[in-house]
C-alpha cells in the first residue's frame, strides 16, 4: 500500500497556479523529503494533502484511501508550518485533547512519554502562552505523533531551533521511522534532508523539477565521481606503466609528488586503480572521493 | 462533534464573560419570580405569559438581550481558530461540519444548563415549570446562536465580528419587532424570518425558528467547507 499518491494535484488562487499538477508516490516506511525555496509549493502542497485547503484540481490518496477522508485523517498526524496553540491549555492538556478528537483517548502517562520523547518532559504543565518559539515547535511534534499515526506530515520542523533541539528532532524523526512511521517532511536546510531522508523531491515554482533518492539525484547531476588519492612515492621503473594505466581509467589526471586526482565514471574504477597502485608496489595512504552535495543539486536547479 | 462540544462547552463556563451572562441571568429569574405581581400590574401581556409571569421576565431579557449575550461570547468560536491557525490542529483530524456542529451543540449545551438553572430557580418561587416558555425561550437561543455561528465563519477577523456582535445585539430586536409589527407590504414578509413573529404567537410556531436556524447553520456549514484555514 502506498503512504502517499497524488494524480495532477494543482492549486490556484485566483489566476496564479501556485503548485502546477504534481504526480507523486511515496511508499510507506519512507522519510520523504520535499526540498524548495520559500514560495515554491511545499506548505501549499501540504496543506491540500491535509485537508487544510482543498485542490483545484487533481486527486490524491493516503493510505490507500482517496482523499479528503475523515476516516484516514485519524492515521496521520500533522505538523503545519505555522503553529499557535490554544494559550489558557497546557501542554498535556493540548495532547489529550487532539488525540481525542482523532478518535484515541490517552492517558496522562501516553502524554507523558510523548513529551518525554520530544523534550518537554519539564514543562509539560506550563500552560502554552509560556513556551517558547522552540518548545512550540516540539509541541507541535507531539501532538502530531500522540495518536500513534501512521503517515506524519512534518513541515519544517526545524526550522529556528538551536542545535541541540535540531540534532534531538533528527533522532527523533529516525526513531519513529524505525518504528515503521512513514514520515513526509518540508525542509529549507539541505543537509537535513540529505541526512535524513531515503527520498527526495525538489520543488521550483509549483512543479517537482527532480525527485528520487540521494545516489540518484548524484547521478543525475555527476556523471563522474573525482578521486583524490594520497600514495608514497612511485618507483621510477613502475611510473611510466602506471601514468598509462591511470590514463585509461579515467580523465582529468593531476599528479603531484604525492597526490594524483582523477575523475572516474563509477565506483569500481576506484578500487582496480588502489590495485594498480599495490602491484606497482606504491602505498595507498588516503583516499578522498568528492561527490555532489544535495546544496550542488539544489543550487544546479 | 463530541469531543470539540465537550470542549466548548466546559471552555464557555471557565470566561469571565459567562459567568457574568450567568449571573445576569440567575438574578434576573430571582429578581422576576420575587416581583412578579408588581410587574404583571405594570405592563401588558398575554393570558399565557400572566399565567407563566415568573419566567416571563427571562424571556423579555433574552429577547432584547440575548442576542447581545449571545455575541458577546461566541462571536469568535469559528474566527478566532481561523485567524490564530489552531483550527489546522482540527481540520487535520476530523471533519469541518463535526468542527462547526461540535462547536454549535456545546455553546447550545451552555445555553441550555444556564437557562434550565434559571428556571429551576424561578420553579423555587412559582411552583410551577412552565416548559413552553421554557422552549419558546431556548428555541431562541438557538436562532441567536446560529446566526452567531454564521456571522463567525462569513466574517475572518474576531475584531469585527465583536465590534458587530455588540451593534447587532442592540439592534437586532429593535428592527425584529418593528418587522414583525409594520404594515409596510414592502418590508412585511420579512418578519417570517425574524424570531419575534413565532414568539408573539402562543402555539407551537416556535419550531420555525429552530428550522431558520438549521437553514442559517446549513449555510455556514457550506461556506466553511470550502474554506482555506
Amino acid at each position: 500500500m502506498l503512504a502517499i499518491e497524488t494524480k495532477q494535484l494543482k492549486k490556484s488562487y485566483g489566476s496564479s497556479l501556485i503548485v502546477k499538477g504534481i504526480d507523486l508516490i511515496v511508499e510507506q516506511g519512507e522519510i520523504f523529503g520535499f526540498l524548495g525555496r520559500n514560495g515554491a509549493g511545499k506548505s501549499t502542497f501540504i496543506n491540500m494533502l491535509t485537508d487544510i485547503s482543498k485542490p483545484s484540481f487533481g486527486t490524491y490518496a493516503l493510505l490507500g484511501e482517496e482523499g479528503p477522508n475523515d476516516q484516514v485523517k485519524k492515521r496521520i498526524g500533522v505538523m503545519p508550518d505555522y503553529s499557535t496553540f490554544y494559550s489558557s491549555l497546557t501542554a498535556i492538556k493540548h495532547l489529550k485533547f487532539l488525540s481525542s478528537l482523532s478518535g484515541k483517548h490517552v492517558t496522562s502517562d501516553r502524554c507523558k512519554e510523548v513529551l518525554k520523547f520530544v523534550g518537554l518532559e519539564s514543562d509539560m504543565n506550563k500552560k502554552t502562552s509560556k513556551y517558547s518559539f522552540g518548545m512550540k515547535k516540539k509541541l507541535g511534534i507531539a501532538q502530531a505523533i500522540i495518536h500513534d499515526p501512521e503517515l506524519i506530515f512534518l513541515d519544517e520542523p526545524t526550522s529556528g531551533l538551536d542545535a541541540e533541539s535540531v540534532i534531538h528532532i533528527h533522532q527523533l524523526i529516525h526513531n519513529l521511522n524505525k518504528r515503521g512511521k512513514t514520515i513526509f517532511m518540508t525542509s529549507h536546510n539541505l543537509d537535513e534532508v540529505q541526512k535524513l531522508c531515503s527520498r527526495i523531491a525538489i520543488m521550483k515554482e509549483g512543479q517537482i523539477v527532480k525527485i528520487g533518492s540521494m545516489d540518484e539525484l548524484r547521478s543525475f547531476y555527476q556523471s563522474t565521481i573525482t578521486v583524490k588519492l594520497k600514495h608514497s612515492p612511485i618507483p621510477e621503473s613502475e611510473e611510466m606503466h602506471l601514468l598509462q594505466y591511470l590514463k585509461a581509467a579515467g580523465s582529468n589526471l593531476e599528479i603531484s609528488n604525492s597526490y594524483i586526482m582523477i575523475d572516474v565514471e563509477n565506483e569500481n574504477k576506484i578500487s582496480q586503480i588502489i590495485r594498480a597502485f599495490t602491484r606497482c608496489k606504491v602505498d595507498v595512504f588516503r583516499v578522498e572521493v568528492e561527490e555532489a552535495s544535495l546544496e550542488e543539486i539544489f543550487l544546479e536547479e | 462533534m463530541y469531543v470539540l462540544g465537550k470542549n466548548e462547552f466546559y471552555g464557555l463556563f471557565k470566561g469571565v464573560k459567562s459567568i457574568i451572562i450567568i449571573a445576569i441571568l440567575l438574578v434576573t429569574s430571582y429578581y422576576s419570580a420575587k416581583f412578579s405581581e408588581l410587574l404583571m400590574s405594570g405592563i401588558e401581556l398575554t393570558a399565557r405569559e400572566a399565567k407563566s409571569i415568573h419566567t416571563a421576565g427571562l424571556l423579555a431579557l433574552i429577547i432584547f438581550f440575548g442576542q447581545l449575550f449571545v455575541m458577546s461570547i461566541s462571536h469568535d468560536t469559528i474566527n478566532r481558530e481561523t485567524h490564530e491557525r489552531t483550527i489546522r490542529f482540527l481540520v487535520t483530524r476530523t471533519s469541518r461540519s463535526a468542527i462547526l456542529m461540535g462547536k454549535f451543540f456545546g455553546s447550545l449545551l451552555f445555553w441550555f444548563v444556564c437557562l434550565a438553572v434559571s428556571f429551576l430557580l424561578i420553579s423555587i418561587y412559582s411552583h410551577k415549570l412552565d416548559l413552553f416558555i421554557f422552549s419558546q425561550t431556548m428555541s431562541l437561543l438557538t436562532y441567536q446562536l446560529a446566526l452567531t455561528i454564521l456571522l463567525s465563519v462569513l466574517i475572518p477577523r474576531p475584531g469585527v465580528t465583536m465590534f458587530l456582535g455588540v451593534i447587532i445585539g442592540i439592534i437586532f430586536p429593535i428592527i425584529g419587532f418593528w418587522i414583525t409589527f409594520t404594515s409596510n407590504i414592502w418590508l412585511t414578509w420579512m418578519k417570517f424570518m425574524t424570531p419575534f413573529y413565532y414568539l408573539e404567537r402562543d402555539d407551537y410556531t416556535f419550531f420555525v425558528i429552530i428550522l431558520l436556524a438549521g437553514m442559517m447553520l446549513f449555510i455556514a456549514n457550506l461556506i466553511f467547507r470550502r474554506r482555506e484555514c
